[in-house]
């Protein structure tokens, strides 16, 4: 099932990702960030609030506006355009603190089926990269898009 | 033609175009979070899988 999501905008690379988050709280711009890392292909997700006032991002807020699984379907709409635009990457993520990297870890669980049809999907545990499972602890994530057959 | 409908139920969203965003392009916003990507992919490298497929 396809969860609602907020409508995005990007830079014309899709590297730059931003939304607006409507909640209890009012509306908050929220930033989504492709970047290249030392290895080739590989991408770090980073996320975050953007300060309207000053431009700047924080990705260790806790916005709680009560919309986190609309917010996490909206990233992972992110990753599909991103991975549909670049179908060779690889894109690690995890969470600015364990309660968020836990929170992704459940979104993922709670939508395991439907994104192994499209992606491979590795998290981290004690230092090894391994196949995603429901019920592990893991400390940041990978994944690649399956190839188009 | 597809409609509106159709393409917010796909798994791939509209994404409109915002040149304003392009001066995040070359700033890394999220430093800290690169930092810890390139150390923890230097420690641990890749899944062995992908490790096979590109030696």
């Amino acid at each position: 099932m396809l969860l609602p999501r907020y409508e995005l905008k990007s830079d014309a690379s899709l590297t730059v990702f931003e939304f607006t988050s409507v909640g209890k709280k009012g509306e908050i711009s929220k930033i989504v960030q492709y970047s290249e890392t030392n290895l080739k292909d590989f991408y770090n997700l980073g996320f975050g609030d953007k300060d309207l006032l000053t431009g700047e991002v924080d990705d260790k807020i806790v916005s709680d506006n009560g919309d986190s699984q609309k917010v996490l379907a909206t990233v992972v709409g992110t990753v599909y355009a991103f991975t549909d635009k670049y179908p060779e990457s690889w894109i690690y993520a995890t969470g600015s603190t364990k309660s968020r990297t836990r929170l992704y870890r459940i979104g993922l669980t709670n939508n395991l089926d439907e994104i192994l049809k499209d992606f491979n999907l590795y998290g981290l545990n004690k230092d090894e990269w391994q196949k995603f499972a429901k019920g592990v602890e893991y400390e940041a994530f990978l994944a690649t898009r399956r190839s188009k057959k | 033609m597809k409609k509106i409908d159709e393409l917010n139920k796909s798994k791939l969203p509209i994404v409109k175009i915002d040149k304003s965003l392009g001066e995040y392009k070359d700033k890394i916003l999220f430093k800290e979070k690169v930092e810890k990507a390139n150390e923890t992919l230097k420690k641990v490298g890749l899944p062995k899988t992908l490790r096979k497929s590109r030696t």
